[in-house]
């Protein structure tokens, strides 16, 4: 039984920065783009429960191999089968290849990243996430600098912070468009 | 709108609150529950965390922050905000509050709040029979149902009447203690790292959990008061402490040869105009009685009249001195 620490630095150091590429592999793997995200954190929970096993020695092929199961599993179930998927999971070996290995990020890029990141933000969501990382400002503190409730601090936080997250593991970094339910649950406390 | 979004909605919550000032080793014991409770939510958690702790990098980069509001225009507003809440304190000076949260709604357990006011005191009822009797400035989250009965104290102090349910657990958190118990009365104060509680019917169990050390844990019983501090905890049989702890329920503060500060402390529980005891040799002085724990003014008056001591009333603090 590997123990939850290990697991999480092997899932941030050698999982994480496979995202572009598992993204890209699932997109190109299943047809509805809108179950991308759903699809992609499935494959994470899978490989996270294999793993805990013991911890894979090629990553990059377990988690390609985790990733076409799931897909292959999830297609069957929804009796969407598509040729194209069962050919392109077949041919295993060149997927792997496929799955390309993303360039390690040097400091310089990965700042560079997230000031893309920051400045693709709505200004007020902007604003409150630099206020939390340059000035390190609670959540209450902003509310006051802003004169906004903190409310509305916590979600202008929330979505910058899953927007900035995205554009930083290769992703287009867009903010999630607000949904009923996120007004309705308040969140894991009250 | 899918299920993975609610759920990195949920992670990018639990990501921000664990920032925040305040987060208790009780707050990191429900993210954990949250966490265990599935591999979807731990890796949603872990790559929000990940990738938001890369994004410091910001902070080196000199971006600039929004401009600063004047520091006259914050006065302002924390005078207007300090004497909007101490007109509601006229109002809801010992005043009690009944409430009712509901005991459980639909499959998931629901995690209810509730709070009082400096100077406020309240009463909870729960679906189950419990009853929970909020004293000043104290906060209370429960998750009640579904097998089983929490609740943390967040701050303050409650005195709790708890129904026997067979074989259902009611556990009350605060801080590093968790107070475990089987039918009954009791109170517990929360007070920095210390907690007291004060059993007044049948039989509890404090357990410690804090880090670094061995848990331990004591049976308290009718009758018995605990200080539970970091390292330590003091138990004593003594009715009469047992009173003095339970007196708030009767709107009363009362003391038995405890230090002037210490008192003085108490009172500033209750009442936003804090009592200031301006030099160390009155601190010094020891005192006893009962008194209205809402009237600050009184005690303030009585140091005057019983010891000599100087009082100075100001719009927002008493001061005393020799």
């Amino acid at each position: 039984m590997v123990d939850e620490q290990r697991l999480n630095r092997w899932f941030c150091e050698s999982v994480l920065p496979l995202e572009p590429a598992l993204t890209r592999f699932i997109r190109r793997n299943w047809k509805d783009a809108a179950d991308v995200v759903d699809l992609r954190q499935e494959i994470y929970e899978r490989a996270l429960i294999g793993a805990r096993a013991a911890i894979p020695t090629h990553t990059r092929q377990y988690v390609y191999t985790v990733a076409r199961n799931h897909l292959i599993n999830r297609a069957k179930r929804e009796r969407i089968v598509s040729f194209e998927l069962v050919a392109d999971m077949t041919a295993f070996d060149r997927g792997v290849d496929a799955f390309g290995a993303e360039r390690q990020l040097s400091a310089r890029d990965e700042l560079r990243r997230a000031l893309a990141g920051l400045n693709q933000l709505p200004p007020r969501c902007r604003e409150v996430i630099l206020l939390r990382k340059v000035e390190g400002l609670t959540t209450r503190e902003t509310a006051e600098r802003l004169g906004i409730s903190i409310n509305t601090v916590e979600k202008q936080m929330t979505q910058g912070m899953r927007a900035l997250v995205d554009h930083m593991l290769g992703g287009p970094g867009r903010i999630q468009r607000p949904s009923i339910l996120r007004r309705r649950s308040k969140g894991p406390r009250p | 709108m899918n299920r993975h979004d609610t759920i990195e909605e949920q992670a990018a919550l639990w990501v921000m609150r664990r920032e925040e000032p305040g987060w208790s080793s009780f707050d990191e014991a429900a993210l954990d529950d949250w966490l265990d409770q599935s591999d979807l939510h731990k890796a949603a958690f872990w790559r929000l965390e990940h990738g938001w702790r890369r994004a410091d990098r910001i902070a080196s980069a000199g971006v600039g922050a929004p401009e600063r509001k004047s520091p006259r225009q914050r006065t302002w507003r924390n005078a207007a905000m300090a004497l909007a809440a101490s007109m509601a304190l006229v109002f809801a000076l010992f005043s009690l509050q009944i409430v009712h949260l509901p005991a459980e709604s639909g499959r998931e357990v629901a995690v209810s709040q509730a709070s009082t006011d400096i100077g406020g005191r309240k009463l909870v009822r729960f679906g189950d029979g419990t009853q929970v009797e909020l004293n000043t400035a104290t906060r209370i989250r429960a998750a009640m149902g579904e097998g089983r009965r929490v609740i943390w104290l967040d701050s303050g102090e409650a005195f709790f009447s708890v129904a026997k349910l067979n074989g259902m657990p009611f556990v009350v958190h605060s801080g590093d203690h968790a107070i475990t118990v089987l039918g009954t009365k009791f109170s517990v104060h929360a007070s920095g790292r210390t907690v007291d509680v004060a059993v007044a019917e049948g039989r509890v169990r404090l357990d410690d959990r804090g880090s670094g050390q061995p848990a331990r844990s004591a049976v308290l019983t009718a009758g018995q008061v605990a200080v539970a501090g970091d390292n330590k905890t003091v138990i004593v049989s003594d009715q009469a402490a047992l009173e003095r702890h339970l007196a708030w329920r009767r709107g009363l503060l009362m003391f038995d040869d405890v230090t002037l500060a210490d008192a003085a402390s108490e009172f500033n529980r209750y009442n936003r105009k804090q009592l200031v005891i301006a030099d160390s040799r009155s601190a010094g002085i020891r005192i006893g009685g009962s008194f209205q724990a809402g009237n600050v003014e009184a005690f303030a008056r009585l140091l005057h009249d019983a010891y000599g001591l100087k009082v100075r009333t100001m719009p927002d603090k008493i001061s005393v001195s020799a």
